[in-house]
């Protein structure tokens, strides 16, 4: 049964993660950047939470969309400020590798200095209770932050197959020549893309506000879980990033469990190095050239 | 015969390097087709790229019914009725067919006419509307290359131009391919073909173009610049047999 109860929670924890990683993995499949302020902009959304709950008892439930309305815009201010100038430069990737990694510095030190490092977590009344179902037993915050996340995928996962947005989106992640060339403003499809993955750091910022305990710099730890995720399940694919997600979450949950907590974290680490010595493309990815 | 496009003088390359197109006039009139022809490192696929808006012209005019398009988005070029299938990936490989023509018609706003385009042009492709349904990657070399061409039908434009459509396909379906060629340009469509099998693009061409070094060397009649011995040295292989 134990096990059972282990599984269960990681797969709760892995929608979480999913939806963490979605933004990211958009935002590399369209643009082919590599986001290191992904995590980052995930503190902002949480921060965002923590002091809507403290100043105005708002649930955080209730202001995630607060958060990623203002994720978004401010997504799109990094993209068009700092990101959008590099576009078309035969190093972009490597310059947004390095850009990104300064907003998130910036970042880190502007959260520092404005809230200090200490940890703070939202405490919603359902935050410390749990659901029994038989004899598992369901702490109902991460209950609840896993199914928001996995309804919010969902709803992504729609607007990509039906919307005239998430088609060009995805045209323009298959083949963006082809994509100008269909009518595509890839331009603009970038910079909304990039503002849609942020706004999706922003909805999993205000939902782990009250599953994990945050402070600035801990951004850094997140870069490397995140990256673990996407690219187990491919680099730009959304579906990759979810399977990863669940996966590895169950792993690191059975780890944590049977043989260490602080052996759980390694997990992921190992996963990347395992895949990108086994199967670099990830479990979704295309074989490269 | 009134011409629908010309370009003029245009100069153009990649990034900082060096001009790759240096001068090149082109003039295309409505409702025929015409084939580009010149050696490897010529400019032909450059020159369709700078028409297309994919690269901005450095000098030159490009006018489309007496309007200029040149440094154009694409997506602006293509709202003037230019089309431009490339050499190779112009498709969607994980989207079906369907979702490959439906992009097609990306700047279509009345979903029921794009949906009724599709079933148009579906109907003219009898092997596409078989497969419909199946991934854009899992056709035939000879299938993705109809798929490409079929779908810029969906926006009924004036001009499609098509770069290397022959390329590493069997004879028989380039056969075909030249088939549905002439099928549009009798419908009215203009067709610009770029081709490095100079005879069988010229062979079905009205009008000829040969580049090199990024000019234009030479322009007239399809027949005329087959017959003409210099040419046929220099750019059909010495001993070619013209029929």
């Amino acid at each position: 049964m134990e096990i059972l109860q282990v599984v269960v929670i990681g797969l709760v924890l892995g929608g979480v993660y999913a939806l963490m990683a979605s933004g990211l993995t958009l935002v590399f499949g369209v643009m082919k950047i590599i986001n290191l302020a992904h995590p980052i902009f995930i503190i902002i959304g949480a921060y965002i939470a923590y002091w809507l709950f403290r100043l105005y008892g708002l649930d955080p439930i209730l202001s995630m969309p607060i958060a990623m309305i203002g994720l978004f815009c401010l997504g799109i201010a990094v993209y068009k400020l700092i990101l959008e100038r590099e576009a078309g430069s035969a190093r972009y990737a490597e310059m947004t590798v390095l850009l990104t990694f300064a907003v998130a510095m910036t970042f880190d030190g502007l959260l520092g200095f404005m809230f200090t490092s200490s940890q703070r977590i939202t405490s919603p009344s359902y935050a410390t209770d749990a659901i029994l179902l038989g004899n598992l037993f369901l702490p109902k915050g991460q209950f609840y932050a896993g199914i928001i996340s996995v309804s919010l995928i969902i709803v992504l996962w729609a607007f990509l197959r039906y919307s005239r947005l998430g088609y060009a989106i995805r045209a323009t992640t298959q083949n963006r020549d082809a994509a100008q060339l269909v009518g595509v403003n890839v331009a603009l499809v970038s910079t909304l893309t990039f503002g849609i993955g942020i706004a999706l750091a922003g909805a999993s910022g205000a939902l782990i506000s009250f599953v994990f305990s945050f402070f600035p710099s801990r951004h850094w730890e997140w870069i490397a879980m995140l990256m673990s995720l996407i690219v187990l399940g491919g680099m730009g694919k959304l579906l990759g990033a979810v399977v990863g997600a669940f996966l590895l979450a169950v792993v690191a949950a059975l780890v944590s469990t049977y043989i260490g907590a602080t052996w759980s974290t390694l997990t992921f680490f190992l996963a990347l190095f395992l895949i990108l010595l086994v199967r670099p493309q990830g479990l979704f990815g295309e074989k490269m050239e | 015969m009134p011409s629908l496009l010309e370009a003029r003088g245009v100069v153009a390359g990649y990034g900082r390097g060096p001009d790759i197109l240096t001068g090149v006039n082109l003039t295309v009139a409505s409702g025929q087709v015409q084939c580009i022809i010149g050696p490897n490192g010529a400019g032909k696929s450059t020159l369709l790229k700078v028409i297309s808006g994919l690269l901005p012209a450095r000098q030159g005019h490009i006018t489309f019914n007496g309007k200029s398009i040149e440094n154009l988005r694409p997506d602006q070029v293509l709202r003037h009725g230019i089309c431009l299938v490339p050499q190779e990936g112009a498709l969607f490989p994980d989207m079906s067919v369907r979702e490959n023509l439906r992009m097609g018609g990306y700047i279509i706003d009345d979903k029921t006419e794009l949906h009724k385009r599709i079933d148009e042009v579906l109907e003219m492709f009898p092997i596409l509307k078989e497969r419909s349904s199946q991934r854009a990657k899992s056709l035939s070399g000879g299938e993705q290359r109809m798929l490409a061409l079929s779908r810029t039908l969906v926006v009924r434009p004036e001009i499609v131009m098509l770069d290397e459509p022959s390329l590493g396909l069997a004879p028989r379906i380039v056969r075909q391919m030249f088939e549905i060629i002439h099928l549009l340009r009798d419908r009215g469509l203009t067709i610009i073909v770029v081709e490095q099998n100079a005879i069988m693009g010229l062979k079905n061409a009205n009008w000829g173009c040969v580049l090199d070094l990024g000019k234009n060397l030479f322009d007239g009649p399809a027949r005329d610049i087959l017959d003409d011995p210099r040419i046929r040295e220099l750019y059909l292989g010495k001993k070619s047999q013209v029929a």
